[in-house]
């Protein structure tokens, strides 16, 4: 398949390096030379140097047979023409990156469609929603929904003393008997690694799960975790990331406290949340944010402008008591720094984007597709038909690749863990999890 | 600042003053009681002395708002000069003060009157008395802008200073076809009212007259014992659903009437349908309790009535209120603060100001808990800016400020103190009755000079929203600003 990637900044780079490594076809539009430059040097693709929006230069970029533009510039004008141009000159699958809510409101005339676009994605917002998610599943520092939300795939740090600590996943298995999830991948001093039932959990590992959502809060307490509501949220930070967050908070009812130190965007945060308590201040600043009771808040979100002090804003809540704290991290470098920190998770914006994206790009046999923040793998959801490999076969029959493993079965309103016995029928749905380099043998398996 | 420019336009609004006497005059001619003469006079007069300064001064160009301001005050002032000329003319009136208390009050539709037998007064007088007050409740300036946009641009400084409330608002890009709208509202209700009133056996004397002041919260009867007179529930329910009308912002009314009601969703209306409704409640549940009222309809109903009437600042009344309980007649004096919403005809100092000024405390109180606060104060989905909230804050003081001014030099002039205290509250607020000695079977008639002059400047000033007349002390208004060369 080949994939026009507009704009080669952060996020565009690094989807046109994700997608390049799957052996896709990419051509890289950028109007920096130098960036450009960078990106072919770094990537195995083709760079257009030029405007994306300009129609000679989409031609240059071979746009007549290319079957998915992903227009990601930082310039939601440009995203926007280069996709209604794409779409005239037909280009099957259109994702588009809108920042300014005022493209495509209720107010807007304009729909989707009328743009050519098949997905529309506002990264701020997108973060927002993750964070949420993060929030509210308190103990996880991951959370990704799978099959419309049925299965959740959770990442959770295992505290010194937590009761599963020194134990194997057999001897894990025998005592969560009658709960539904699967271990697929622990993270242990930044290598992920997929478990076998006789590999040892040890205190610090991050574990990733495969469960129906709920089931996370009964295995909390063995992580060494004890759980809560999510009631009182304090927002360090006035990005429009924050500002989404406390949207979405304040139309789900829970109480919100949102701080910037620019007065003015005080005033503007004020306008548009009515019901957010702002206040001006720094968000490093420790006194007010203990006047303002971050002791004993349920959700800190660090979210300034700036991953430095996202992360000391984020440090410093959870010394003060904080429950769970989230730092807002833009730079990719400082993602594995997030445990070494102290701050319960992290997230980005580019991150959340660019799993949306490839979420969408792999499409066909590939349902949903996952990348997580703080590991090296993947998680993907395929669907299974009769030409499958694996069709009708039992699991202990199908030779597996190593770095790989089936973390749930899905059939009908049905959600097995998988055992030697199973069979993989034509219709269902199953979740892998994968390393990157196993991705290619277990796609020739579902293929 | 041209005093030639403000004689124009002030001369130009008599003209239009002096047409009003003629209509008067032609009902006074129809009923035959030998005051057509006196009025018709009355009105030649004004058109010859409001033409002429008007053909003598005209000017080209447009009107700066110094000029706007001083020019709405003027002619406030000079309409109700000539308008007094018709109680002189007719004899209804002797003292050329009286009579010019007696028109103040028609013009600011405060409702308070010097005539002790009204019911002797010939029918032409008293339709003239009922028309001030109808032409003073959307305002004569918003009238004459309505049909003469020659005002044009000029016309919304004017419009600004006359219209009640903080912020007029637009209904359509042009003031003269906003100004058109509001009347077609006000003549609508009007007739609606009439026709009401003649269902439920009113002559069409008293039906006119009585819907002609109660749009404009007047409060003028032509009865001496106001409503009271008329024994009918029908008729004192209608006339509490149209005061409370008059109270509402007329631009809700407008709405509503081209098909989009949106009362429910104005948080100003809920505030002040709420004043009205607990105020009402609270006095008729005292009433029921003393044992003055036996029934609970009438108990409900007068309470709602003279709740109404005297939020609205309309000032009539169908019971005497004098008589009631202390906590319910200190309800009553507590309402004659509050007034209709902005953009209705009503007095008093608003709800819309009532309401920001609790907001404002709210928000005090609140940033002692939270000092680093950054709060903003809402009327539903807007924010309201800092310029309206210090404007508002600083108008409610003065209004306050006014009251105990006014009350105090009629206290100087003899008067008691719960009259004169209610008097000032009553004439600033435009209500009309008051306590005391001016209760609602009282008059102003035995008021001496000064303080009849006293009152009717307090109308004035409460009329025009206090900073339109307090602007003409201010030394800058006069002070001739500096030209180019």
């Amino acid at each position: 398949m080949k994939v026009l990637v507009l704009g080669a900044g952060e996020g565009g780079f690094h989807l046109a390096k994700r997608l390049s490594e799957e052996n896709q076809d990419v051509v890289l539009i950028e109007s920096d030379p130098e960036r450009a430059e960078f990106a072919s040097q770094q990537l195995d693709v083709l760079t257009v140097v030029g405007n994306g929006a300009s129609i000679p230069i989409l031609q240059e970029a071979g746009v007549d047979t290319a079957s998915m533009l992903l227009a990601v510039t930082s310039k939601d004008e440009v995203n926007l023409i280069a996709s209604m141009a794409a779409k005239k000159l037909g280009v099957e699958y259109v994702v588009t990156r809108i920042s300014n809510p005022e493209y495509y409101g209720q107010s807007s005339v304009l729909s989707q469609e009328h743009m050519g676009i098949d997905l529309m994605i506002n990264p701020e917002r997108e973060c927002a929603r993750e964070t949420l998610d993060l929030l509210r599943s308190e103990i996880a520092t991951d959370v990704m929904p799978f099959a419309e939300g049925r299965v959740q795939l959770v990442g959770l740090r295992v505290k010194e003393g937590a009761p599963v600590a020194g134990k194997t996943l057999a001897e894990l298995g025998g005592e969560l008997r009658d709960h539904h999830y699967a271990t697929v991948a622990i993270v242990r001093n930044d290598k992920t690694f997929i478990p076998r039932s006789d590999s040892k959990i040890l205190a610090g590992d991050q574990l990733f799960l495969l469960s129906p959502p709920g089931e996370i809060e009964d295995i909390a307490p063995l992580a060494g975790y004890k759980s809560s509501r999510l009631r009182r949220v304090m927002i360090a930070g006035g990005s429009t990331e924050g500002e989404y967050l406390a949207e979405i908070l304040e139309a789900k009812g829970i109480e919100c406290t949102i701080l910037d130190r620019d007065r003015r965007r005080c005033l503007e945060l004020a306008e548009h949340l009515p019901s957010t308590l702002v206040l001006h201040g720094d968000a490093t600043d420790l006194e007010l944010l203990e006047m303002e009771g971050v002791a004993d808040i349920d959700g800190f979100v660090a979210a300034t402008n700036r991953d430095e002090t996202n992360l000391l804003s984020g440090l410093l809540a959870k010394t003060a008591g904080a429950h769970k704290v989230v730092s807002l991290v833009h730079k990719f470098e400082y993602l594995r720094l997030v445990p070494r920190v102290g701050v319960d998770a992290s997230v980005s914006t580019r991150m959340s984007t660019v799993n949306a994206i490839l979420r969408y790009v792999r499409r066909g046999h590939v349902v949903t597709v996952a990348e997580l923040t703080s590991i090296e793998a993947e998680t993907i959801e395929f669907s299974v038909d009769e030409d499958s490999q694996i069709a009708g076969r039992m699991l202990k029959d199908v030779h597996f690749p190593k770095d790989a493993v089936i973390g749930t079965i899905l059939r009908g309103d049905e959600i097995i863990l998988p055992r030697g016995d199973c069979k993989v029928l034509p219709g269902g749905d199953v979740i892998v999890f994968a390393l990157p380099d196993a991705v290619p043998e277990v796609e020739q398996l579902f293929g | 600042m041209s005093l030639a420019r403000v004689a124009n336009v002030v001369g130009l609004l008599q003209v239009f003053v002096s047409l009003s006497m003629f209509f008067a005059a032609g009902v006074a001619f129809v009923y035959g009681d030998g005051d057509a003469v006196g009025i018709l006079l009355a009105g030649l007069l004004t058109f010859f002395v409001g033409g002429f300064t008007y053909r003598i001064t005209m000017f080209a160009g447009d009107l700066t708002p110094r000029e706007g301001f001083v020019i709405v005050t003027m002619a406030w002032t000079a309409t109700a000069a000539f308008g007094a000329l018709p109680y002189l003319f007719t004899g209804a009136l002797d003292a050329p003060l009286a009579a010019f208390f007696e028109a103040m009050s028609g013009f600011t539709t405060t409702g308070a009157t010097v005539f002790a037998d009204i019911e002797s007064l010939p029918h032409g007088v008293l339709f003239w008395r009922s028309l001030t007050q109808w032409l003073g409740g959307m305002g004569i300036i918003v009238l004459v802008i309505a049909v003469l946009p020659y005002l044009g641009v000029g016309g919304m400084q004017l419009f600004k200073a006359e219209v009640p409330g903080p912020t007029p608002e637009r209904l359509r890009p042009r003031i003269t076809q906003t100004a058109k709208l509001l009347w077609l509202v006000y003549v609508g209700l009007t007739a609606a009212e009439t026709a009401l009133y003649l269902f439920g056996g009113m002559s069409l004397f008293d039906a006119v007259n009585h819907s002609f002041t109660t749009l404009a919260t007047g409060g003028f009867s032509t009865r001496n014992a106001s409503l009271a007179s008329f024994d009918s529930a029908y008729i004192h329910w209608v006339t509490i659903i149209f005061m409370y009308l008059a109270g509402v912002n007329f631009s809700l009314h407008f709405r509503a009437a081209t098909g989009r009601p949106v009362y429910f969703r104005d948080h100003e209306w809920r505030f002040y349908t709420a004043i009205v409704l607990v105020a009402a409640l609270a006095i008729a549940a005292l009433n029921l309790a003393s044992g003055s009222y036996a029934a609970v309809e009438p108990a409900v109903r007068d309470a709602l009535f003279q709740a109404t009437s005297i939020t609205t600042t309309t000032g009539f009344v169908s019971a005497d209120y004098t008589s009631w309980l202390p906590g319910a007649q200190m309800t009553l004096l507590a309402l004659f603060f509050v007034g209709g919403m902005a953009g209705s005809t009503g007095g008093g100092i608003k709800t819309m100001r009532i309401m920001l000024v609790v907001k404002q405390t709210a928000i005090e109180l609140r940033k002692h808990l939270h000092p680093r606060a950054v709060l903003l104060i809402r009327m539903g989905q807007k924010t309201v800016k800092q310029e309206v909230l210090a404007n508002v804050t600083g108008f409610v003081i003065l209004y306050l400020l006014l009251c105990l001014a006014g009350a105090i030099v009629l206290s100087f002039l003899g008067m008691d103190l719960l009259t004169a205290i209610t008097a000032s509250m009553s004439t600033v607020g435009n209500v009309g009755p008051g306590f005391a000695d001016i209760g609602p079977t009282d008059n102003y008639g035995w008021m001496s000079d000064s303080a009849l002059a006293v009152l009717s400047f307090l109308m004035l000033v409460g009329r025009l929203e206090i900073y339109t007349v307090l602007l003409l002390f201010h030394p800058e208004t006069w002070k001739s600003r500096r030209s180019f060369h």
